[in-house]
């Protein structure tokens, strides 16, 4: 595979953004614009309709409308009819940084990304790392061990991490009984609630992060490495200087792929915490959840969604500036 | 992680529902009720799948009408009806929960009870008036629930407690004795998170308070509403009661194990403890809440309602009637175990001879209020559970009322 990325700005991530910068030029912008409209492309088209129809139907239309009704009052009267809907220009933007609720929900939700995408992604790198070079029996064993709570359904795993985390008769509880330590309730403190989810989510979404990074490691030709060791590498050295930069795209789309994930974290406080105790793991999407469907104030959940996308879309083009490729 | 993508779409879709349908038809032809007809019903969880056989005895006395029941689920019952109401695709009938009787009446999508056919005398008091806005009444009671006091006798014996708590002071006696006798808690009481209201509200009434006042007010930081705060709290502050909640956690085992011999719940408990713990059979004991002022325990349940649009409205009234009867009502009780709402069935021989703790129940019933409908009773509710999350913490409960009484103000009125 070779280093070489899209030039600087371009957003495309990953192994498939190899864009030799010679075939552009020989093309203009305007031809290829007609080209795109062009009957030889209609086949094109007509493919892509079905697409087309459900995305707009079901993806574009929902997404504007979502945009207009941020700026409405839209409530539960309104249902019957909705043009009814008063605008109330940027008012809902304005009451979300005065609502205690939303900012304690951007500040966990802060808490829970900072934590819990390192940790993942260190651990996924760390797996696929272990699993690439160092075991060779039982392979398949750990890649099904490692990946299988990413395919399991939240809420088997919703119940097999209470049992676990269970102050009275938990696993964690067992043992530490067995020992005679005292083992808190990690799901009802409000300083471990978070941190305990934090570790489950980093249970649960470690796989796709090493799948990833195994498919980056194997891509790594092997003259590289042999080169490295020839000139006297050590294990530590080889994966500092050949590993991590070859793994650079790899690394970038696992880093964004898990930070928007994470950012729009749900699951795990709803069916765990229910955004308790006392509102320590409430984030913003539970707390979107529950404006917008507990309370009907669609306007103001509107509001808050387009927040969270505003701050999705900066930390990714963040991501994408910092962790661009410097080698070409 | 993708539940968040799904839910803003889901948002969005129903958006879009109601914009795309909001030209659609309403109202529609009325049909007399003996013609011929079919009348769809939604009814929730168990009693969905439960409600057919009643139904058929109903279609074998009206040959015309083909009842159609669909079981929907109670956790996604409120958007189904939100959007069918949007939609203006209603059911012609529906069992409707009571606390969100207030929303639906607000949304004006239910049809006011003919009150010549349906008496209000004939049903528990409560019930009835959880129904009721503005001197309409809007549902018809079906069943009901009311909280009552489940304790171990067996347990209490040992602690050296031999007389059912009837009074606050008493429940609080029993607690401690039951801590000190080696239990893990003196009682069950949920501190936080959705639905601790219902540990709470029946001390609020047995105050003498109420959760709206008078004046149409909420009464939230009334000298009634602090002492049932400063009373709740109290089994937190002396650690008789677990501060901490994890969503759903169950009593019934630590019932069983009298980790927790003593909780507050409604009737459907003894069936529960029945199946899961059946060693404890006669060691528990069902009594009336304990009672400051008085005894008052609050209604739960669920009522009949017939939509605004529906084309078929003869024939719900019909239906609603043979399932308000008393005879219907005691089978009812028999295939589902829920309370009657209608007050004759209880001398049908089913409930009669039903045991001790539905006695308990029946005089629950008497003397318990309702949960008054309000439209953003989610909410309300909702602002009763952050206080009563802070005040389980150790808030001070004066001050927390306080607070609670103006965010509550702001959603009543």
């Amino acid at each position: 595979m070779s280093t070489t990325t899209a030039q600087a700005g371009t957003p495309g991530a990953g192994q498939d953004a190899v864009v030799p910068k010679a075939q552009d030029d020989g093309a203009g912008p305007d031809r290829r614009r007609r080209d795109r409209l062009s009957r030889h492309n209609l086949a094109g088209w007509l493919f892509s309709t079905p697409f087309l129809v459900l995305f707009l139907t079901f993806m574009a239309f929902p997404i504007v409308a979502t945009l207009l009704m941020s700026f409405t009052d839209f409530g539960l009267r309104n249902v019957t009819d909705p043009l009814s809907a008063q605008f109330v220009g940027l008012d809902n933007y304005t009451k979300l940084f005065q609502d205690d609720k939303f900012v304690k929900a951007l500040f966990n939700t802060g808490y829970f990304v900072i934590l819990g995408v390192p940790l993942t992604i260190g651990s996924g790198l760390a797996a696929a790392v272990l699993l690439n070079s160092g075991i060779d029996r039982l392979r398949t064993f750990f890649r099904v061990g490692f990946y299988a709570p990413v395919v399991t359904a939240i809420v088997a795993v919703a119940v097999i991490w209470r049992f676990v985390l269970d102050p009275s008769e938990g696993l964690i509880a067992g043992l530490g009984h067995q020992l005679g330590i005292q083992t808190p309730d990690f799901l009802g403190s409000e300083t471990l609630a978070m941190p305990s989810l934090i570790m489950m989510a980093v249970w649960r979404n470690m796989g796709s992060a090493m799948v990833l990074f195994l498919a980056g490691l194997q891509a790594i030709p092997t003259e590289v490495r042999e080169a490295a060791r020839i000139d006297g590498a050590g294990i530590f050295q080889e994966f500092r200087r050949i590993t991590v930069p070859l793994l650079r795209p790899t690394m970038l789309y696992v880093a964004v792929m898990t930070t928007i994930g994470f950012l729009n974290v749900f699951e795990e406080p709803f069916v765990m915490t229910d955004g308790g105790p006392n509102d320590s793991t409430l984030t913003i999407s539970l707390h979107m959840y529950r404006e917008g469907f507990d309370f009907f104030h669609m306007g103001y959940a509107s509001a808050m969604a387009y927040v969270l996308f505003v701050i999705v879309l900066a930390i990714t083009t963040l991501q994408l500036r910092l962790l661009k490729d410097k080698t070409s | 992680m993708t539940r968040t993508k799904s839910v803003s779409v889901a948002a969005t879709v129903v958006v879009t529902a109601l914009a795309l349908t909001s030209c659609g038809s309403s109202g529609g032809e009325r049909v007399a009720a003996d013609k011929k007809q079919t009348l769809t019903v939604w009814a929730m969880g168990e009693e969905g799948t439960r409600l057919k056989a009643v139904t058929d005895e109903f279609t074998k006395q009206h040959p015309n009408i083909t009842v159609k029941v669909t079981p929907v689920g109670w956790d996604v019952v409120h958007q189904k009806l939100v959007s069918a109401i949007a939609a203006k695709k209603t059911p012609d009938m529906a069992q409707m929960g009571s606390t969100m009787m207030g929303e639906f009446i607000a949304l004006d999508a239910l049809e006011p009870v003919d009150t010549k056919t349906f008496k209000k005398s004939d049903f528990f008091p409560a019930t009835w008036d959880s129904n009721v806005k503005d001197g309409t009444a809007y549902g018809v009671p079906w069943y009901a629930d009311t909280r009552a006091l489940y304790y171990r006798t067996d347990l209490a014996e040992k602690a050296g407690v031999d007389k059912a708590p009837t009074t606050w002071k008493d429940q609080q006696a029993l607690a401690a004795a039951y801590q000190k006798a080696g239990a893990e808690w003196g009682t069950d009481l949920q501190p936080s998170s959705t639905g601790a209201w219902q540990s709470w509200v029946q001390y609020l009434y047995s105050a003498g308070g109420e959760l709206i006042g008078k004046d149409g007010k909420p009464a939230l930081d009334s000298p009634a509403a602090i002492r049932a705060f400063t009373q709740w709290a109290s089994y937190f502050k002396k650690g008789l009661a677990k501060k901490t909640f994890t969503p759903g956690y169950d009593v019934t085992k630590d019932f069983g194990s009298g980790k927790r011999p003593m909780f507050q719940s409604g009737p459907w408990m003894v069936a529960n403890i029945d199946d899961q713990q059946p060693q404890i059979k006669g060691k528990y004991k069902v009594v009336p809440v304990p009672a400051d002022k008085t005894s008052t325990s609050w209604v739960g349940g669920a009522s009949l309602v017939t939509f605004k649009n529906s084309a078929h409205k003869a024939a719900a009234e019909e239906l609603t009637q043979y399932l308000t009867t008393p005879k219907t009502q005691a089978k009812w009780y028999e295939a589902d175990k829920a309370l009657p709402a209608n007050k004759a069935a209880w001398d049908e021989p089913a409930l009669k001879g039903g045991g001790d703790s539905l006695a308990t129940f029946k005089t629950s019933l008497d003397t318990a209020k309702a949960i008054p409908p309000l439209e953003k009773w989610n909410e309300f509710a909702a602002a009763v559970e952050g206080a009563l999350s802070k005040i389980s913490q150790g808030a001070d409960p004066a001050a927390t009322a306080k607070t609670l009484q103006k965010t509550a103000e702001g959603l009543v009125g």
